[in-house]
Parts: C-alpha cells; sequence; structure tokens
C-alpha cells in the first residue's frame, strides 16, 4: 500500500528518479553495446563461420590474413579422423571502387557453404563473380544489384544480396564462391593490376579455354583456401583434433580464433576493461542513489516502525518500490540505448548483445537492492524516536 | 516503571540516558515529563513504547511486567497498546489525513469496515470530517496535530505517549490540542505520558515529573 501510494503521490519526484536512473542504465548499455560492436565489427566474419572449428597455416597465430592451405593441406583435413566435413574459406584484401567511392573490404570464399550466411535481402551467389554482401556496405553506396569494380585488381563484382554482423577489421566482407576468390587472391599476390584478372580466374576454374595464365603461384594454389572450416564428429573436441594434427596446424573454434591475431587479444582486454568499468560505475552510481534516497525517508519510516510496523513489512515496502522504479528506468534506459543504436551510421560500431545487457540489467537491479538494504539496515538500526528526533533537527 | 535505567556504551565511555527512574500512572491520567534537552525525556518515551529495551528495571502494565523479545514482539505490542504522536506529528506526506488514520489497521494487518467507521468516527470528533480527503501539506499545524492525535487513537490504546504535540503550534491553538487530548485521555480511560518543555501546558496535566540528567528531580504528584 505505502510504496504503491508514494509513488502515485509523487509522480514528478519518481519520474524524475526514474529518469536519472534510466539515463545511467543507458549509459551503461550503450557502452556495452558499443564496445562489444567493436568486437563483432573487428570479428564478425570470421567468428560466425560455420564450423566447430577453424584450421589454420602453423605458426600463423590463427591469423586469416597469413594462412594459407593447399589442395592437399585441405584433403589432409578432411580425411583426419573425427572430421565429419570440412570446407575451404579464402581470404583476401581489396578496395572497392563503388561509382567514384573507393572503400577497403575484405573477400571470403566459401565452398559451396553460403547456406551460413542469413540474408536480409537479395539471394545466394550462384555464378562466378556474384557476392553478398555485408549490409554495413550500404553507407558506402552499395546496393543490390549494383556492379561494383574492384582495385587495383580489376574485375567486377555483382551484389546479389545482403547479409548482416559480417564485417572483418571493421570493413564489410563480399562473399564469393572459391574461383572468384582465388582470381582475386592470386592477382593480389602477382601485383595484377585491371585487365588481368580474368586470365587468372581462368586457371583458377581450371578451365582451359580460358586458361591464359600459367603462373606457377596460380597453380599452386588452386584447390586450396586460406584456412578450412571444419564441422567434428560427434565427441570430438578441438583439442582432440589438434593432437591429431600434431602440430601440423593450428586449430581453435570460431569464436576463439576470431578474438586471436591482429592485436585482437589486447583490444579484448580494452573492450572488457571498458565494459567492467562502466558497469562498475554505473551500478555503484545507482547503489549509492538508492543508499540516500532511502536515508532521506529517515522520518517517514521511522514515523510507520513507530506505530507498529514489523521490519519485514518495511522491507517488502521498500523493496516493492525500488522493484517498480528500475524496472521503469530499466525499460527507459533499453529503449533510450535502442534507440541511440537505431540513429549510429550503419558503420558504427552497435551490438547489444542479450548476455552482456543481461549481466548489466542484473547488476543495476543487485546494486539499487543492495543500496537501500544498507540504508533501511541503518535506519532500522536507530529506535525510531532517536531517528525521528535526527530528521527533525 | 519500576527502577528503570538505560545506559549507552560501557566502561567510562559509558553514558547513562536514564538512571533508576521509577513512576506509576493510573489509567485516565495524564502525567507531563519536564526537563531540558538531553535530560532523558525521550528515552523514557522510546522504553515505555517498546521501541528502547532498558539495561535495567521493568515496565509494568496492569501490574503485569512487559517483556518484549525482539523487534516483531515490540511492534506488535505498539500496534495493541500505544498510541504515539510525535513532535512534529509525521503524517505520512502522500496519504490523506483519513488515509493517515487507516495506516494503523493497515499495519496490523488488514483495513475493514469497522476501521474505516472508526477512523471516520474520530475524524468528526475532531472535527476533520471536511478535511480528511486533504493530504497533510495541504492542512494546518493545528488540523495536522489533531491528525496525528486521531491517529494514535486509531487502534483504542491503552497507553498514549505524547511528544511536545504543541511545541510547533501557537498558543491559542496549541491550548485546544491539549483540551482535546485530555478529554480524549479521560473519556477512554487511558494512560498518557506528554513529554514537554512549556511549564503552562504541564501546569494542566494530572500529574507532572521532572527529569536532569536521566534522574527524576521532581515527582510532583
Amino acid at each position: 500500500m505505502l510504496a504503491w501510494k508514494e509513488l502515485l503521490g509523487s509522480k514528478l519526484k519518481f519520474g524524475l528518479i526514474a529518469a536519472a536512473i534510466g539515463l545511467v542504465v543507458a549509459l551503461t548499455l550503450l557502452m556495452s553495446a558499443m564496445s562489444e560492436g567493436l568486437i563483432t565489427g573487428m570479428t564478425g566474419a570470421k567468428g560466425s563461420l560455420a564450423g566447430d572449428a577453424l584450421v589454420f597455416q602453423r605458426d600463423t597465430q590463427l591469423s586469416l590474413e597469413r594462412s594459407l592451405l593447399t589442395k592437399d593441406d585441405l584433403a589432409t583435413i578432411s580425411a583426419t579422423p573425427g572430421v565429419a566435413k570440412a570446407y575451404g574459406v579464402g581470404h583476401a584484401m581489396i578496395s572497392v571502387d563503388a561509382g567514384g567511392s573507393v572503400f577497403d573490404a575484405r573477400i571470403l570464399g566459401l565452398s559451396d557453404a553460403f547456406d551460413q550466411l542469413p540474408l536480409l535481402e537479395g539471394r545466394l551467389p550462384q555464378a562466378r563473380q556474384e557476392a553478398v554482401v555485408d549490409a554495413t556496405a550500404k553507407a558506402d553506396g552499395i546496393s543490390l544489384g549494383d556492379s561494383v569494380q574492384l582495385s587495383p585488381v580489376g574485375g567486377d563484382l555483382t551484389v546479389v544480396g545482403f547479409t548482416h554482423d559480417r564485417r572483418y577489421i571493421m570493413t564489410p566482407v563480399f562473399y564469393v564462391d572459391m574461383p572468384t576468390w582465388l582470381e582475386v587472391y592470386s592477382a593480389s599476390l602477382l601485383g595484377r593490376t585491371a585487365g588481368t584478372v580474368g586470365a587468372a580466374a581462368g586457371a583458377a576454374a581450371g578451365d582451359a579455354a580460358e586458361n591464359t595464365d600459367t603462373s606457377p603461384l596460380t597453380e599452386q594454389l588452386s584447390g586450396g583456401a586460406s584456412i578450412a572450416a571444419v564441422f567434428l564428429d560427434k565427441g570430438v573436441t578441438v583439442d582432440d583434433l589438434a593432437a591429431r594434427f600434431g602440430g601440423r596446424y593450428e586449430v581453435a573454434t570460431p569464436q576463439a580464433a576470431a578474438r586471436a591475431g591482429n592485436g585482437m587479444p589486447v583490444m579484448v582486454l580494452a573492450v572488457d576493461g571498458i565494459q567492467v568499468v562502466s558497469l562498475l560505475i554505473g551500478a555503484l552510481v545507482i547503489g549509492i542513489f538508492f543508499y540516500i534516497t532511502t536515508l532521506h525517508k529517515t522520518a517517514q519510516i521511522a514515523a510507520v516502525k513507530a506505530l507498529g510496523s514489523s521490519n519485514g513489512y518495511l522491507y517488502r515496502q521498500l523493496w516493492l518500490q525500488i522493484a517498480v522504479l528500475v524496472t521503469i528506468a530499466v525499460v527507459m534506459g533499453m529503449v533510450l540505448a535502442l534507440g541511440a543504436g537505431a540513429s549510429m551510421p550503419p558503420a558504427m560500431a552497435f551490438d547489444p548483445g542479450v548476455a552482456k545487457w543481461g549481466v548489466s540489467l542484473i547488476a543495476v537491479y543487485v546494486m539499487a537492492f543492495l543500496g537501500s538494504l544498507f540504508s533501511l539496515r541503518n535506519i532500522l538500526g536507530i529506535d525510531p524516536a532517536t531517528a525521528l528526533d535526527r530528521a527533525e533537527h | 516503571m519500576r527502577n528503570v535505567s538505560k545506559h549507552y556504551g560501557s566502561g567510562h565511555t559509558m553514558v547513562t540516558a536514564l538512571d533508576d527512574v521509577s513512576l506509576a500512572l493510573a489509567a485516565g491520567r495524564l502525567l507531563a515529563v519536564l526537563g531540558p534537552s538531553g535530560s532523558g525525556k525521550t528515552t523514557m518515551l522510546s522504553i515505555i513504547a517498546g521501541l528502547l529495551q532498558p539495561s535495567s528495571g521493568e515496565i509494568l502494565l496492569a501490574g503485569e511486567p512487559i517483556n518484549l523479545r525482539g523487534a516483531a514482539e515490540a511492534a506488535s505490542f505498539r500496534r495493541d497498546n500505544v498510541g504515539l504522536v510525535f513532535q512534529d506529528h509525521h503524517l505520512i506526506p502522500y496519504l490523506t489525513a483519513l488515509e493517515n488514520l487507516l495506516l494503523v489497521p493497515h499495519l496490523a494487518g488488514r483495513v475493514r469496515l469497522e476501521h474505516r467507521q472508526r477512523a471516520e468516527k474520530l475524524l468528526d470528533e475532531f472535527d476533520l470530517t471536511k478535511r480528511k480527503s486533504h493530504k497533510p501539506s495541504n492542512l494546518s499545524g493545528g488540523e495536522r496535530q489533531r491528525v496525528a492525535i486521531a491517529r494514535a487513537l486509531m487502534n483504542d490504546p491503552t497507553i498514549m505517549l505524547v511528544d511536545e504535540p504543541t511545541a510547533n503550534l501557537d498558543t491559542e491553538r496549541g491550548q485546544k490540542v491539549l483540551e482535546l487530548l485530555r478529554g480524549q485521555i479521560h473519556a477512554r480511560e487511558m494512560t498518557c505520558v506528554m513529554v514537554t518543555h512549556d511549564p503552562r501546558m504541564a501546569g494542566q496535566a494530572d500529574q507532572t515529573l521532572e527529569l536532569v540528567d536521566g534522574r527524576v528531580v521532581n515527582d510532583g504528584s
């Protein structure tokens, strides 16, 4: 009764309290989502590759850029006991010219594994030179059906679909088939420029009619990939697979591999630090806030206790009030954070992870309850007459 | 009260708030307790109300010692036997005058029709019927103190404890409140202890008692 009456009787006061807490909640959630978005933007495409494990060339520190597996390597990996299925993933760095606007991008070749891509619009690639692209490329002027120029190697890619959360090192990823990847990759390695890509592609595809590229490098790369993504038999672990490779390859789960290489361990540490500090400060501010607001009710609590209220009743009333206030604040904070996220440019990192937000919100509730608990415990520890006397003077 | 003492702290830091105080008060009588600040008046009220446990001595109600074990038992004793009126009324600011009265049965469990009828009757007796839907901020000082006294009477208490009921009122309003209080005490045969600084108010009590440094220096009964 008292909790509700007080809330309803002082709408402005409690509205302002809820708004203040809501802003702290929004700040905490935004920090979490933006820092997590940074990680997703750096590693999304790598960490979300379908498979139980990613296999890299030895001594490449799980780096997509440095790893290269030959056709024989892929065959060895596929034939390793415990491997149910494997497919090659090719990686190349490229610049994309979208009608005058040139931006950095990554190309990932997938061997018949396009169905792992969540489509926002369009369709999956069905032919050479077709690409599904991360939706952040739209901010660079890319639209469905566009034909984009690759620079400096030359050649076109047609955008047939858009996917999401598939960036790598903060650049949008273009998913193509393996022959197209090999065409671009070998041309990049050989330092070719516009006008020479088609020749390399012919070699990659093994098409005798188009095979005008006689480079030994291209021949060696044919059938290979940067890394292999593997599905394991039931009961086989990544550690088991690593043991079976005997040090010939590096192995990690996609998530672990995503957080390795390219300075990612340091970045992850920094991002975790930002999240922990913002959560701690946010939760502490809320805890202290409720400690103080409860202390301000000393006279009222003392009066109710003197009238014959049990301590349990006072705890229940206070906690009901805090539950209502914090819930309103949490909803406000989430709406604010999501609204801010929605209004951010697509290229800006924002990833509201359910687990991280869940932890933040639980911390907010816990600290609010703890703050008021300490406060109320102090008040109830004083006899009401003394508490009333203090409140009066 | 029989040989009641209350000490805070221990050893050489021990402070004695009440020192071997004894007093007896019959039903329907008003006792005024006088004394300077820090003389132990509030401690005395708190002990009678069961808000504080005495260090030694005992409180008797109708000849029977009150042994309160724990906060829950003390709260129950207050709900059943004690009416409290504070110096600064301490009405709940977001409740109306009527709701402030109904808070007492609410804390005891449940508000029933008979409680509503009793609250309405008390407000009528205190000439507050027209003000029953007003919140304390919309009441005058005298009206607030009358609501506070009416609230203290809601549980039909055996003991009424009143702390400086007229301190924040002018002489005329203070006199009216005191007359009202006296009328209720005599009509309901309650025992009432009133702490006051005002000798004129104390002069209208049935008994007086003066405390200095926790000791009774003048038992005017």
